[in-house]
């Protein structure tokens, strides 16, 4: 009996290395399927961005008519929200294996210019692969880092302050090009007084704000390898946030902090946000108001700082197809039929091919319509400010230090301590 | 398990062929005893293969580079970079660290008790004789089975974020102070009350441990006149003290752990990673953030290693301790 078992045994154990010598002969197998290129000279590429679900569908849509125009080209597609996107690119691209074309935006050039991750297009332009023909207000300069072309944009956004237009009606507020910070605190504090509602949601956690408030006076946020302002500076944009939040100005920040993912505005616990002008769209979908635009406040009266930010498509320094990868990225910049698709989810479109071929006609996307156009027209528009390798950390401590500092977490000392501290660290100086 | 029941109709087949080959004529001699001694070893190790190859791969593997990575400047991208021991002397300086230091300790020193308490107070019910005990045993235990889950964690943040189930409810009461997720003082209380809903694992252990005590010790006390907390301090505990002290062992080290809970329940809203101002930022919240969203590993590693002494030492101070206060029962 009991050697029969241990022939048995013995048995098992040959019929489990045959499983397995199965097993990894079929592995082996996958793993040759597993490449991008087959007989018949498809290529697949792989294409990631960052989104909801919306911006899913449409995408979906306009790569179904990609690869009616390109058969030989096949698109593998993938998205996460904002922040899980760049940890798992993060991953992804140390692990040598980035998505072949990604959703990109200006604060990640560098950064991962600088960990070699990017590809120079440039190449591609010269071998007719890309055309950088037809972009509007220079946005063709945009994705340009030394000499290289790391991005190609799609959209353009600009900063706005976002408003309660009811409540700014009923507080007897009108928002004028060229009003300056001082006509804005005399507004907030009308809007506090007559609607009794907080007139802004927490302008000092924005960098892209506090950014624009540097340009006006001759500074700006980052130089290309550094802060570009200092402590002294910080402190007096913070004091002045201690102050308004005592007195009711800017939203209570605990309640802002726990109505989140919801925005303050949305909620009805502030009249106004500076935001990129696009997120009308999302708080109206949100909130039950009615929402608009209203110019920058200025400090002379006529700059406002702004320049056109934007989302952009980048490829991958390891794509095997940098050709078909620039066919695509070419194809959604310039094709007019993916512009009726996408209408302004990533901005409003960067050629003029695209921005031609969308008209919105609903009053939300109108309006941002109208806003860009204005600010062309204002000629308030200038260069973008540079963003040094760790910009997308110093944005995400600037939040979250200002969160602390209003919540009382932190003195407004102890706040630009540390702030200057990580930055440090984050920018590597 | 999928692949032996697949495999099951082959192998019969094998094994009929196979009989008369290999049964040997006489009995075994001690030299074939050996052979087939170290075949059966080999055997052993080739069926733990699957298990020592993940072992060695995938835990003592990055465990030694961690180390390595610890004293490093490593992003990722770039090679490491030998930096002795800035990574520590950074870290000890760094305020966020020290905060997620403190939360976590504040975690630890509330929760872990809370939940012990918890536990043996349900386990001492239940270990009374009464009809449907086994459904309130397995009713109680559900919890710890789906605790510790992700989707577990994003209900908790649902029923505690603003306007939620827990906000209405303390609405009602007249308690204005809105979801505690959002909270930096009071997103903390929900990952407590998310570690003592779980006490159902201590619990069983308890039970079993409740079991194990005499009853004769019980029925002598109250003949002396013993009240019922009398017996529970001068028999139950002490009976019980090394099934307490296993679980207080296991629960504190558990508890320096918690991850996925705090990341989940204060992540996601406006860049925050664990929590309004960093009010549920644990320990190993930061060392994530650390590693993966700042890219620094060197770093992160450094932390990590910090985090396994500190457990090494205070598991090593509960041993010592256990001398004063569990009793091993003599020849038992």
């Amino acid at each position: 009996m009991h050697q029969d078992k241990n022939v048995e045994r013995r048995t098992v154990l040959k019929a489990a290395g045959a499983s397995l010598a199965v097993a990894g002969l079929g592995a082996t197998a996958t793993a040759c399927g597993g490449g991008s290129g087959s007989g018949d000279g498809t290529v697949t590429i792989r294409y990631a961005w960052w989104g909801a679900e919306d911006r899913a569908e449409r995408i979906k849509k306009t790569i179904a008519l990609f690869e009616k125009k390109y058969p030989k080209i096949k698109v593998k597609t993938d998205f996460q929200v904002y922040p899980d996107f760049w940890k798992k690119f993060n991953t992804q691209a140390s692990g040598g294996n980035p998505p072949d074309v990604f959703q990109n935006a200006i604060g990640f050039l560098r950064k991962y210019d600088a960990k070699n991750v990017l590809l120079d297009l440039n190449a591609q332009v010269e071998a007719g692969n890309l055309s950088l023909d037809g972009f509007r207000a220079g946005l063709e300069k945009f994705g340009e880092v030394d000499g290289k072309l790391l991005g190609v944009p799609v959209g353009s956004n600009s900063m706005a302050l976002v408003i309660d237009k009811p409540v700014y009606t009923k507080s007897g507020v009108k928002p004028e090009q060229g009003w300056t910070w001082d006509d804005f605190d005399a507004a907030m504090k009308k809007i506090r007084d007559k609607a009794g509602r907080a007139g802004d949601s927490g302008m000092y956690g924005v960098m892209y704000l506090y950014d624009l408030y540097l340009r006006q006076n001759g500074k700006a946020f980052f130089t290309e390898d550094g802060l570009g302002f200092t402590e002294a500076d910080l402190k007096e944009w913070w004091t002045k946030a201690e102050k308004g939040i005592k007195q009711g100005i800017y939203a209570d920040p605990k309640k802002v902090a726990q109505t989140k993912p919801k925005s303050a505005v949305a909620a009805e616990l502030a009249a106004g946000e500076f935001t990129w002008d696009n997120f009308t769209v999302r708080y109206t979908s949100e909130g039950k108001s009615e929402y608009g635009l209203a110019p920058i406040p200025t400090t002379d009266g006529k700059k406002t700082g702004q320049y056109l930010g934007s989302l952009m498509l980048s490829a991958s320094k390891r794509t095997q197809h940098p050709k078909e990868v620039a066919q695509f990225i070419n194809f959604m910049v310039h094709e007019p039929e993916v512009a009726k698709i996408m209408g302004y989810d990533r901005g409003v479109p960067a050629t003029q091919a695209q921005y031609d071929a969308f008209k919105p006609t609903d009053p939300v996307n109108k309006a941002i319509a109208e806003y860009e156009e204005s600010l062309v027209a204002a000629g308030v528009l200038e260069p973008i400010t540079p963003h040094p390798n760790g910009a997308d950390i110093c944005e995400a401590g600037f939040m979250r230090i200002a969160e602390e500092l209003a919540l009382g977490k932190r003195s407004v000392d102890d706040a630009v301590k540390q702030f200057f501290t990580e930055s440090k660290t984050a920018l590597g100086s | 398990m999928g692949t032996a029941v697949t495999h099951a109709p082959a192998m019969e087949d094998l094994t009929q062929d196979s009989e008369p080959r290999h049964r040997p004529a006489k009995s075994p001699r001690p030299a074939a005893l050996k052979r087939r001694g170290r075949r059966e070893t080999l055997a052993g190790y080739l069926f733990m293969s699957p298990w020592i190859a993940g072992f060695l791969l995938l835990t003592a593997g990055p465990m030694v580079a961690s180390l390595y990575f610890a004293f490093t400047d490593y992003n990722l991208f770039d090679a490491p970079q030998w930096i002795g021991l800035d990574n520590f002397s950074e870290m000890f300086a760094d305020p966020r660290w020290q905060n997620s230091v403190k939360v976590t300790l504040w975690y630890v020193a509330v929760g872990t008790p809370i939940k012990l308490i918890a536990a043996l107070g349900v386990a001492l019910l239940l270990a009374q004789k009464r009809r449907g005990q086994a459904f309130y045993r397995a009713a109680f235990y559900a919890p710890s089975l789906i605790g510790a889950s992700v989707s577990i964690a994003i209900v908790w943040k649902a029923i505690f974020s603003d306007d939620a189930v827990v906000d209405r409810t303390q609405k009602l009461f007249g308690i204005d102070v809105g979801g505690w997720t959002g909270d930096p003082d009071l997103i903390i209380y929900s990952l407590v009350a998310l570690t003592v809903w779980q006490f159902g694992a201590p619990m069983v252990i308890f039970l079993a441990g409740l079991k194990q005590v005499p009853r004769e010790l019980y029925e002598a006390a109250e003949v002396d006149g013993a009240g019922t907390f009398r017996r529970f301090w001068n028999i139950t505990l002490p009976m019980i003290s090394p099934v307490l002290f296993f679980n207080v062992l296991l629960e504190t080290i558990h508890s320096f752990q918690i991850f996925s809970s705090a990341y989940i329940v204060g992540g996601g809203a406006g860049g925050n990673a664990c929590g309004p101002a960093d009010g549920s930022m644990v320990y190993t919240c930061y060392l994530y953030v650390q590693g993966f969203e700042n890219s620094r590993m060197g770093l992160a590693s450094a932390m990590a290693w910090v985090l396994l002494v500190a457990v090494a030492l205070v598991t090593a101070v509960l041993f010592w301790s256990q001398k004063r206060w569990v009793h091993y029962e003599e020849g038992a």
